[in-house]
């Protein structure tokens, strides 16, 4: 009973499957764009850096990689300051 | 030469990751095809570590290889091997004792175009890798099929070559999901066929499931598809006639336990 218990709570987030899917979801995306998950944060840095430079940065600027079937791309959303 | 229609399709079965059953899918769709009547010949394009003919049960049959062809000491017609158990399958070996460089990709094309208006189907049987046996293969072919397990490091791989193979033209890339453990997907301890499709991509050509009976016919040389009853003969059949333009139906891969098989019948109905 105690096994049954387990298998099925075995079968929610922790699964070896899930962390197999979790760890090819992160290795696939940065394999197509041929980047480390360090020069993604080194991108979103320096694109803040530059936005900065010229306009006045409000609140948390977002950077994410979004994935579409095999094709990803950068979204940024900087929230900006008006006059 | 018979009923032969068209010019024959020069179909590649590639991985990048070795082991996960480029040959053994070779072995049996190619023997499918010539079960159904089709003409087909298959070709080993791993130069240095051959293992179709083994496979395939015709080591003993051997007698040229491709690279003697490719460099004119015999033609193409004296190096094809005649399969045991039908007329109209062909196997063309590779050399063991030569490298992949001693072949250029041109000259496999030209083997392929030589053997196309003879045959309907021509398999290439491609080496672990990206390196120059697989730019090889992929070079004289219209059409791929990527072989993986349900297994990190095999996806992995089988998306680098799916992203190679698209770089490269390819418009008619399939995935065949080998070894598959019902059982153990559902237990949560294995990627399911739905998260292969979700992380690759691609149109799905069929799944084997894991059976211990593949290790009996690959030690006694027989392709599995001509075994009656294991699950992966059934498997590789039903990818035969999809091959061939038929419509066939994922076979159900629940584990055949009293259980799931009353659960299937109660709750399946579509």
């Amino acid at each position: 009973m105690l096994e049954f218990l387990k298998k099925l709570y075995s079968r929610e987030e922790n699964s070896s499957r899930e962390q197999a899917n979790d760890r090819l979801r992160v290795v696939l995306t940065h394999d197509r764009l041929g980047a480390s998950s360090q020069l993604m944060e080194t991108i979103k840095e320096e694109i803040l850096e530059v936005i900065a430079k010229h306009m006045d940065v409000e609140g948390t600027p977002e950077v994410n990689l979004i994935t579409e079937g095999r094709h990803s791309a950068l979204d940024i959303s900087i929230p900006l300051k008006g006059r | 030469m018979g009923n032969k229609m068209t010019e024959g399709q020069v179909v590649v079965v590639t991985s990048g990751k070795g082991g996960v059953g480029k040959t053994t899918t070779v072995a049996n769709l190619s023997t499918g095809l010539a079960r159904l009547g089709y003409k087909v010949v298959v070709m080993d394009l791993d130069i240095g570590l051959k293992k179709l003919d083994l496979i395939m049960g015709l080591e003993n049959r051997v007698i040229y290889d491709i690279i003697q062809v490719a460099e004119g000491e015999c033609t193409l017609k004296q190096a094809l091997v005649k399969d045991k158990r039908f007329p109209d399958l062909y196997m063309l070996p590779a050399a063991q004792t030569r490298n992949k460089d001693d072949i250029k990709a041109e000259q496999v094309q030209a083997i392929c175009d030589e053997l196309r208006p003879d045959f309907d189907f021509i398999f290439l049987d491609c080496p672990a890798g990206i390196e120059q046996g697989f730019r090889n293969a992929i070079y004289a072919a219209d059409k791929a099929i990527v072989v993986t397990n349900p297994e990190v490091s095999a996806v992995r791989d089988a998306d680098r070559i799916i992203g190679i193979l698209e770089s490269a033209q390819f418009n008619d890339i399939k995935l065949l999901i080998n070894r598959l453990q019902p059982n153990m997907v559902k237990s949560g301890d294995m990627l399911s066929i739905e998260d292969l499709m979700e992380h690759l991509c691609i149109d799905l050509l069929g799944v084997v499931p894991e059976d211990k009976s593949v290790v009996i016919s690959t030690n006694r040389g027989e392709p599995i598809v001509l075994s009656e009853n294991a699950p992966a003969a059934q498997a590789f059949s039903n990818i035969v006639r999809r091959l061939v333009g038929e419509e066939v139906e994922l076979m159900p891969m629940e584990d055949d336990s009293f259980w799931s098989k009353l659960k299937r019948n109660l709750f399946s109905r579509k």
